[in-house]
């Protein structure tokens, strides 16, 4: 019976190579190779913006899991607070993965007859990363939330 | 590409926002991946447009990478002015594009 | 004999450490909501539209309802009982060599059906198949799996081979279902993932397949799913279709007795 419940546990534990959990910390790795794409996030900021400041806002909502068991669906979801009039909207949200090979995820452009600035979606994320969302304003200015999101190795398949 | 489009909830009125769900069949290749047995890297192939219109003017429009999630779903929100047409068309990176529609039908 | 159980003993504790300590590496509840919110938008949603018109233009309610022996409105409730004992004819060949009576699958019942119909009989593995299986099973969403292993001989004899096939260590390592599922050792984790228990509600296990892998991005059936952890574990995978892998099923849906059928589930 023990001797049965020690090659339990061996068994699975060599099956697997590690029981001892994992964050992956794979974003070098995931640099080896040039996506078609690639953008960092510097350059994709700047391309969005033009160089304006981007300010770090309570008006924004960006929702992620602090863990995501896998990497490959990872949802988020973006609000932000604003009266969705002609002349007080928000122009776009767009949805960053700073540490991927090509950080853009989605740029989507509103119009008031959105009435919410919402977007929810589901992203890939190559490594433990912040996910960043910036909104344009129509007024103008960007406004900016982020959550770090830890992407864990899962078990046998 | 297979699609479908979901408004929520099913029941609405002129004036209520209603959540729109975009879902798409689709590989979202992101041009880095190898395949297992050749060894070559699987050329990228992602949605990289997604419009949605609402009796043909431009409700929204989304710019898309192969960041999204395989089968992506994309969500937004929609202030019911009144019966008509959402139009959703959706295109990728190697030209295939559909278009789908769903009835807006406030009650009252 | 005794250096095994100390060695053991120390592992688990050495185990048990590293997990306390790493704690809030698991999903927290706001996390877990997240994930729930998705089965909204479940990918599956796709096949089982395509599942839909697929059973209605090859098989369509009223056949299916005669090859199960039962009428069109008892449906979802007989559903809601597979895997079961079915009486076939000789058209059915094909799922029953020796014997008239067998216990079968949802998508073995369905490959009968087609027979009926003289129609293309898929393989379990084809996706024409995954989708007929997992739509004709959402007709029984909001019921509960209610397996009977006491229907009769066949069932009493399949839910004992299922438990034989579920501890039975086999391949390199020496492995079984058991290895990861037994009741001493699911709560535990292999990687990050937390083993879970195939009988608890909370797993929904045989309620909830098919479900959309997200890891594989495609609608999986319970069978497939199975055999993909046999595959994971090192173990020769049991065909599709076999009894074995048959009583399994029956085994573990038996677990799950009682557990709403939610389809399509959406999986890790």
């Amino acid at each position: 019976m023990e001797r049965r419940s020690f090659l339990k546990g061996f068994g699975a534990a060599a099956t697997c190579a590690a029981l001892v959990p994992s964050i992956v910390n794979a974003a070098d790795e995931a640099k080896k190779v040039a996506g078609p794409n690639e953008m960092s996030v510097e350059s994709a900021i700047a391309a969005i913006t033009g160089g304006k400041p981007v300010t770090p806002s309570a008006k924004v909502t960006l929702s992620a899991p602090e863990i995501a068991e896998n990497g490959a669906v990872v949802p988020v979801k973006v609000s932000v607070e604003s009266s969705m009039s002609a002349n007080d909207y928000v122009k776009a949200i767009h949805v960053l993965a700073v540490k991927n090979n090509n950080s853009r995820c989605a740029n989507v452009y509103l119009t008031p007859a959105n009435g919410e600035a919402t977007f929810a979606t589901r992203i890939k994320l190559g490594a433990t990363q912040d996910v960043l969302a910036i909104a344009e304003m129509s007024n103008g200015t960007f406004l900016s939330a982020k959550q770090n999101v830890k992407v864990t190795i899962g078990g046998c398949g | 590409m297979k699609t479908l489009v979901k408004i929520k909830p099913k029941d609405y009125k002129v004036g209520d926002i209603v959540k729109i769900d975009f879902m798409a069949m689709h590989p979202m290749e992101s041009g880095m991946r190898k395949d297992k047995d050749t060894g070559q890297i699987v050329p990228a192939h992602y949605i990289n447009e997604v419009n949605f219109l609402f009796n043909d003017k431009v409700l929204t429009k989304m710019v898309t990478w192969e960041s999204l999630s395989v089968n992506p779903v994309l969500s937004i929100s929609l202030k019911v002015s009144g019966a008509g047409t959402l139009k959703v068309l959706a295109k990728d990176n190697k030209g295939d594009s559909v278009e789908t529609s769903a009835a807006i039908t406030p009650k009252g | 004999m005794r250096k095994l159980s100390i060695c053991a003993a120390f592992f688990s504790l050495a185990l048990c450490g590293i997990l306390n300590a790493e704690e809030a590496m698991s999903m927290n509840a706001a996390d877990k909501a997240m994930y729930a919110e998705m089965l909204e938008n479940n990918p599956a949603d796709m096949d089982i539209a395509e599942g839909e018109e697929l059973f209605n233009s090859l098989i369509g309610q009223e056949t299916y309802a005669k090859v199960l022996g039962v009428s069109v409105k008892d449906l979802p409730e007989t559903i809601a009982g597979f895997p079961r004992m079915l009486t076939a004819i000789p058209k059915y060949d094909f799922t029953f060599p020796k014997t008239m009576r067998k216990v079968v699958t949802l998508s073995q019942s369905l490959q009968m059906a087609l027979a009926e119909r003289d129609k293309k009989v898929f393989k379990l593995k084809d996706n024409e198949m995954i989708k007929m299986t997992a739509y004709v099973k959402s007709l029984a969403n909001g019921l509960t799996t209610n397996i009977d292993v006491k229907a009769n001989k066949q069932m009493e004899e399949m839910v004992v081979l299922g438990q034989h096939v579920f501890e039975e260590r086999r391949g390199g390592r020496g492995l079984s279902c058991n290895s990861c599922h037994s009741a001493d050792i699911v709560g535990s984790r292999l990687r990050m993932q937390v083993l879970p228990d195939l009988g608890a509600k909370e797993t929904a296990s045989a309620g909830t397949w098919p479900a959309y892998r997200m890891t594989q991005s495609a609608m999986v059936t319970f069978d497939k799913r199975m055999q993909q952890c046999m595959k994971n574990a090192l173990l020769a995978e049991l065909p599709l279709g076999s009894k074995e892998i048959v009583a399994l099923e029956v085994y573990i849906t038996n677990l799950s007795k009682g557990n709403a059928i939610q389809i399509p589930g959406l999986k890790r």
